[in-house]
């Protein structure tokens, strides 16, 4: 079946903080936008518990804060579509072309909001045991280990949240990181004070062990050189994000680590091209500096329109 | 009938939701974390202790949200 051509002024490439705040100021600036997500609308945050650090907010779900967000932006006019997957992006032509599965998007603006993926962990097995012990959703799946022993293995926020989150099933938690933690004193200090979990800093897991399930790992001390074996059934991997950059690499500047270079005003070297949230280069990624980038990328936007319009 | 083994708070397990009612899939819904017997069912089905699962006849299943692969599935 032939794909269908349509126009739009804007599309934003994901449905994360960056992106649906982009959406909501695209939408009230009477701007057609469509916003495509192929991955779960929230990004990083779809499945946080708790986030404690965006201004207004003591402690809300990430499901309920972006909930907010997508009703917002939805609410001036913004579309969008979480089933339709893009496949290629043509980002120098006049329009530029978005090429989903079903449709053919021309469009004046692009604005890349793309995110990040969690990285997998890094071991040979990991395939053998992903979803038999090895799991990257505590939410999905932190049920299923009531009463277990199991690890956290990461030293952010999200990894010690992570942690915390899963006491309210498993017996006991080891929280293993292969150097010091990374996450802020106050999420530090909930897993310091829960008698549930151990701490294992400067360790790192080399091996998962088990006969069809996970039933153990094999970690070194890395200031020792000790190894040791540790029994428990299931892993929550927490070890960072790499951006979801793969679409653009073609089009696209992108910094060593893999992240699309564009200035604090959101703009690529491509006119009308802006890249917005933690997918662009920069020093501080946090859900607040998410939303700064999509209010700043849609403001331009819009100015670019004008300029292209008059 | 079409069975979707998940869990409230689970985003991808919202997703396949969202999926099937847009296709106007008609479903039932057996949440493994408040039900023991689901839950059980759900790791003998797939050998796996995760979800969002899907399945018609638990034998044929799709773990995860796979589009491609519920589409096949259900015959969308």
């Amino acid at each position: 079946m032939a794909k269908k051509i349509v126009h739009k002024d804007i599309v934003i490439i994901g449905a994360g903080m960056a992106g649906l705040t982009a959406a909501l100021y695209a939408g009230r600036m009477n701007l057609d936008t469509l916003v495509l997500e192929s991955g779960l609308i929230g990004g990083q945050i779809a499945n946080a518990v708790s986030i404690e650090n965006y201004p207004g907010f003591e402690s809300v779900s990430g499901g309920e804060l972006i909930g907010i967000l997508q009703r917002q932006a939805e609410k001036f006019g913004a579309v969008i579509d979480e089933f339709d997957t893009i496949k290629k992006v043509t980002l120098k032509s006049t329009p530029k072309i978005v090429e989903t599965e079903e449709h053919i998007y021309e469009c004046d603006v692009v604005i890349i909001a793309s995110g990040m993926n969690r990285r997998k962990l890094p071991l040979p097995e990991e395939k053998t045991f992903a979803g038999r012990g090895v799991h990257y959703c505590e939410m999905c799946d932190g049920h299923m280990y009531q009463n277990k022993i199991i690890a956290v293995m990461g030293g952010g926020n999200a990894a010690l949240d992570a942690a915390n989150f899963l006491t309210k099933y498993a017996e006991k938690i080891y929280i293993i990181h292969r150097s010091q933690f990374r996450a802020d004193e106050v999420t530090q200090q909930r897993v310091k004070k829960n008698p549930k979990i151990e701490i294992m800093l400067q360790t790192e897991i080399k091996k998962l062990n088990g006969k069809g399930r996970l039933e153990s790992v094999d970690v070194i001390d890395k200031n020792s050189g000790e190894m040791k074996n540790i029994a428990l059934e299931g892993i929550f991997v927490n070890i960072g994000v790499e951006p979801n950059t793969q679409l653009f690499k073609d089009e696209l500047k992108l910094s060593d680590s893999g992240r699309i270079i564009a200035g604090e005003d959101c703009c690529t070297e491509i006119e009308g091209v802006f890249a917005a949230g933690d997918v662009r280069e920069k020093k501080i990624r946090q859900l607040t500096t998410a939303a700064a980038d999509g209010t700043t990328a849609a403001l331009l936007a819009e100015k670019y329109l004008a300029k292209l319009k008059a | 009938m079409v069975k979707l083994y998940g869990v409230e708070g689970c985003g991808w397990c919202q997703k396949t939701k969202k999926y099937l009612d847009s296709k106007g899939v008609a479903y039932e819904v057996h949440d493994v974390e408040l039900n023991a017997e689901d839950a059980a069912a759900c790791e003998k089905l797939t050998g796996d202790t995760a979800v969002p699962v899907l399945t018609v006849d638990d034998k044929n299943y799709v773990l995860g949200f796979d589009k491609a692969k519920i589409d096949a599935l259900l015959g969308l």
